[in-house]
């Protein structure tokens, strides 16, 4: 008769229950890989994939949805890219936003939502980031995966000591799996390369003339609440400054360091010669100094250890007790957004672009996003 | 590269499992169980 020993019996049952553990969990980290649903308005024309431009991002993490706004009258083209950086969620849910409510009357508007899709599968490790956060809807609450900076590494992996990224910017490892590092992208390049080839070739298949690239930062990162721009955006920008200035939003202008490569605001107007800008809003739930990581910080943007930085004048944006919501960042975007396009109209008549019910920034900063989104099916 | 990380992962896993069974510590073996468990979703790039 064989004889079981006792530590055999408990290695047993343990390992009975780590399958059990790993089996539930599981479930948890997948359901991070579904897509949540975005519900497009009316005057959607079509809706594609990334790999229609490029095909080696066919059945890949990184293959993501593109909606195409055209308007009846023949005009400029638009690109406004979401999620470079899943973890900055106002740049994500302003796209969400512009999908679901815009009308196009002249031109054409290309929106990529989710421009990382695999950055949104997993989240950044040892920071506590809760997995989404929900707005209220006039029809109920909505969930929102809230991701990682990164490419995920199940994905693209290992990575580099040294990442050298198309433009020959020499930079740490893990910047292979940042997107806004990895402009002009490479053909046979690694995932996120692959990402970045896409859409410089849809921005060059689109005939794009503006391409936005909408991001978050930091509040005690000092290229905060600003108009990033390509020296051949200057006079936009300016323009656009001045128009959010009228409207009561401060930017700040911040010109693209030529030095700088792998960028999107550098590499979109050297490569595909576009006029590019990306946007920058704070975000405190990103920062190093925040308290305890929540979906409440995400969304209403208080925390009290800001507000103490910002009275040590350790900020490069104000920071009081009422702190800087989802609402009011996406009303920046928003707001920029429009005054980027009618300085487009001002100075290159000839590609206008026309936009109709987008949602205004002065109510979306006073009354929320939910009331612009549709409730989830 | 998949591949070589997946032996890696397997590897390790395996090792830990000989390891919790021939580990006489109670303690000890409830410890390598926490482990394993993140060896184990990253054996089936569950991440």
């Amino acid at each position: 008769m064989i004889t079981l020993k006792k530590n055999f019996f408990s290695a047993l049952i343990l390992l009975f229950l780590t399958i059990i553990i790993c089996f539930f969990s599981a479930f948890e980290f997948l359901r991070m890989h579904e897509n949540k649903k975005i519900y497009p308005s009316k005057g959607l024309s079509t809706q594609t994939k990334l790999s229609t431009y490029f095909k080696d991002l066919q059945n890949t993490p990184g293959d993501t949805d593109v909606y195409i706004f055209q308007g009846q009258k023949k005009g400029g083209n638009l690109l406004i890219l979401g999620g470079t950086h899943p973890n900055e969620p106002a740049s994500f849910i302003t796209a969400v936003l512009l999908v679901e409510n815009i009308l196009v009357s002249q031109g054409k508007v290309v929106i990529i939502p989710r421009a990382n899709s695999s950055g949104f599968t997993h989240s950044d490790s040892q920071e506590g980031n809760p997995q989404g956060f929900s707005l209220e809807t006039t029809d109920g609450k909505r969930w929102f995966r809230y991701g990682s900076r990164l490419t995920n590494p199940i994905h693209q992996w290992p990575d580099p000591a040294l990442y050298i990224n198309p433009a020959g910017q020499r930079l740490s490892g893990t910047e292979s799996r940042n997107l806004n590092r990895c402009y002009p992208g490479r053909i046979k390049g690694r995932l996120t390369e692959k990402i970045a080839y896409g859409i410089m070739e849809l921005i060059k298949k689109e005939e794009i003339h503006l391409a936005l690239d909408l991001h978050e930062a930091a509040p005690e990162y000092p290229v905060i609440n600003a108009i990033v721009f390509h020296e051949n955006s200057a006079e936009l920008a300016a323009l656009a400054l001045m128009e959010l200035q009228i409207e009561g939003f401060e930017f700040r202008l911040e010109s693209s360091p030529p030095n700088l490569r792998g960028l999107s605001h550098r590499e979109w107007g050297d490569y595909a010669k576009v006029r590019a800008i990306l946007l920058e809003t704070a975000n405190a739930s990103q920062g190093r100094f925040k308290g305890k990581p929540s979906a409440s910080l995400i969304v209403n943007g208080k925390d009290k250890n800001y507000v103490k930085a910002a009275k040590l004048g350790r900020l490069f944006v104000p920071f009081d007790e009422k702190g800087i919501p989802l609402k009011l960042r996406v009303a920046r975007h928003l707001a920029a957004i429009n005054a980027l396009v009618s300085g487009l109209k001002e100075l290159a008549p000839s590609i206008v672009v026309e936009l109709e019910k987008m949602p205004p920034p002065s109510l979306v900063k006073k009354e929320g996003i939910g009331c612009y989104l549709r409730a989830q099916k | 590269m998949q591949f070589i990380y997946h032996l890696i992962v397997f590897y390790l896993t395996v090792n830990l499992i000989w390891y919790l069974f021939r580990e006489k510590k109670f303690w000890n073996q409830v410890s390598t169980a926490i482990v394993l468990i993140i060896f184990l979703l990253r054996l089936f790039l569950i991440k």
